[in-house]
């Protein structure tokens, strides 16, 4: 039989092998219901850092304020400290806390509502508003011009602000209610006393 | 290389400070009074919709205030340094160069990116609004008038989303642009220009570009000849990205109350010395000189105006409060007379050199700066105090209306429940 030269597959034709969202291979996966806004939401998120070629070029923070430690014992008379070779910078709770510090906040959480999740009232909540709040995140919201502390809850397009105390009732955002997110909790400091 | 320079301008500022921490006051009118309530220093959009004029006294408008819903609010400066200052490093990210022009105002400067400009100051836009909650809108030129210019136009048309390049105008429309604008509105041209271009028979921008440059130069000097070459797109004005050296330290205010007695007054110019020298150690500046002036109220017709102020020279620059603070109450007493009442009085601390400059080699030397000086250095707000400090604090002012001072004080953090 002879060979047709028509129908069949062409090189080259379709598309471009990487050039579809996340510009690699993608695999399909199973995901719970429960989890598919978190899943979501972080795909989205490394999606528009993908996308942001202008982002690139920005420095990440201004590297000022960096501490050198320096050598205390002084030369010659006495024995010199063991421990100069071992010298380290200082352990900085400002550091550990606040990833992004123009836009770090400091609120004081009242109330019990969220005590499942280590939220004490009069605990200072570290609120960082550059985040992006996916699903899953503790927030500061503000309902309808209130503040308030819950964790964000997005399943099947309906969005819940979830009290963690069996005492209190989640908030369901509806299409009347005024939702703002004003930012994301990302440490909660609590004193002991 | 292209020239581009970038005015980043926050919108009704002290207002988008108060609408951070309370979102209720979204789409609310706000004015925001001076220190001791004294008058409108600044409005949002829908307070100037109202028709309240900027410098009201707040007395004459508080019936319309309250009619209207106006939320009233006493300057906190407080926040209001903090919030500028997050603002102004968010900015930084965007340039190697930045002119932190005013508390609400930054040039940044944007020549030879090969980018897309717009996009690029959409981006700071919205990083702004997200990481800090205020709105800012950004103007770019090849120079700064044009700059200034081109801020006004994001700011006054909704379509360019608040951002706008004027250099993208096309002469037509530039022209156009010009003859819309006042010649008073023209930054770097004040009411006085104004009043003498108007009498040359200038009135708009475009007639200002047209006007003979002798004829600028012989009735305004040389620097609103810059001002018209910026205008035309001659850039004469440079990013000052260092701050000038600071020529004096002033530190005074209105009183809450009329103080009368000498220690009242005593007190109060004290206060306001301790704030002269904080700035002067945070600043590592010595002064060679300094004044003390109090004086009553222009505008009461119960007394007469009076107003005192008294000098004095130092042979060796002094930098610390225990060296300073007692020189106050020598001058107030030189000054001070009992039968007036003293409605504003204030401390300058002038002749400013950098710390460690030696002058008279047999003078009398200030040794404060090592002991007592350095403790308050490390923590300006609780230290030693002074006992002229003490008193029965009527000098300070009314803030009745202060939102708290959610960014600076560990008693006043946002609550939520």
């Amino acid at each position: 039989m002879r060979q047709s030269t028509h129908g069949g597959a062409r090189s080259g034709a379709g598309r471009k092998k990487n050039s579809g969202l996340f510009k690699e291979e993608t695999k399909v996966l199973r995901v719970p219901l429960s989890l598919l806004e978190t899943v979501k939401d972080s795909l989205k998120i490394y999606r528009a850092q993908l996308n942001s070629s202008i982002e690139l070029l920005l420095p990440q923070d201004s590297p000022k304020g960096v501490n050198i430690p320096i050598f205390t014992s002084s030369v010659q008379a006495g024995f010199p400290s063991p421990a100069d070779d071992y010298l380290e910078d200082k352990l900085d709770l400002n550091k550990y806390l606040i990833q992004h510090k123009e836009a770090t906040f400091f609120v004081r959480a009242q109330g019990d509502s969220m005590l499942g999740a280590g939220i004490h009232s009069g605990d200072i909540l570290v609120v960082d508003k550059s985040l992006k709040a996916i699903s899953g995140k503790i927030v500061i919201a503000v309902v309808d011009g209130d503040f308030t502390v819950k964790r964000l809850h997005k399943y099947g397009g309906k969005i819940t602000l979830k009290a963690e105390n069996d005492a209190f009732d989640d908030i369901k955002i509806t299409s009347d209610t005024e939702l703002i997110i004003w930012g994301v909790v990302t440490s909660v400091i609590h004193r002991c006393d | 290389m292209i020239k581009k320079l970038a005015l980043i301008d926050c919108n009704n500022f002290y207002a988008s400070c108060e609408r951070a921490f309370n979102p209720k006051l979204n789409g609310v009118p706000i004015v925001v009074l001076s220190n001791n309530d004294g008058c409108v220093i600044a409005r949002s959009n829908e307070a100037k919709a109202l028709g309240i004029p900027m410098g009201e006294p707040y007395f004459k408008m508080r019936d319309l205030a309250k009619a209207n819903g106006v939320v009233v609010c006493s300057s906190n400066y407080a926040l209001y340094g903090d919030m500028s200052n997050r603002v102004m490093r968010i900015i930084k990210r965007y340039s190697p160069e930045q002119e932190v022009y005013s508390i609400d105002e930054s040039f940044i400067n944007l020549s030879g990116m090969s980018i897309d400009l717009i996009k690029y100051m959409q981006q700071l836009k919205k990083q702004v609004k997200n990481w800090t909650g205020i709105p800012v809108c950004v103007g770019m030129g090849r120079t700064k008038v044009l700059a200034k210019l081109a801020n006004r136009v994001a700011k006054k048309y909704a379509k360019f989303n608040g951002v706008f390049d004027i250099d993208e105008l096309p002469k037509a429309r530039f022209n156009n642009l010009l003859k819309t604008v006042d010649i008073g509105d023209i930054w770097g041209l004040g009411s006085k220009s104004k009043i003498k271009l108007n009498a040359l028979g200038l009135s708009n921008a475009l007639e200002f570009c047209g006007a003979n440059k002798s004829l600028i130069q012989s009735v305004l000097g040389v620097s609103a000849v810059r001002i018209q070459k910026e205008l035309l797109g001659e850039s004469c004005l440079a990013l000052e990205l260092l701050r000038p050296a600071k020529k004096q330290i002033v530190s005074s205010r209105s009183f809450g109350h009329s103080l009368v007695s000498f220690d009242e007054v005593n007190q109060a110019l004290t206060c306001l010395a301790r704030k002269a020298v904080n700035k002067l150690v945070v600043d590592h500046l010595g002064c060679l000189s300094m004044s003390v002036f109090i004086r009553t109220n222009p505008f009461s017709k119960k007394q007469a105006y009076v107003n005192f102020s008294k000098s004095i020279k130092f042979v060796n620059p002094l930098y610390s409060d225990r060296a300073l603070l007692p020189v106050v109450s020598q001058l107030l007493r030189q000054i001070y007379q009992t039968q007036h009442q003293f409605y504003k009085g204030g401390i300058v601390l002038t002749r400013l050199v950098p710390r460690g400059a030696q002058y008279d080699l047999f003078g009398r030397v200030d040794k404060g700066t090592l002991t007592l000086d350095k403790a308050s250095h490390k923590s300006l707000l609780s230290h030693v105090i002074s006992a002229n400090e003490i008193g029965n604090n009527r000098w300070l002012s009314n803030a009745e209306h202060r939102s708290p001072r959610y960014t600076t004080q560990w008693q006043e953090l946002l609550l939520v429940e």
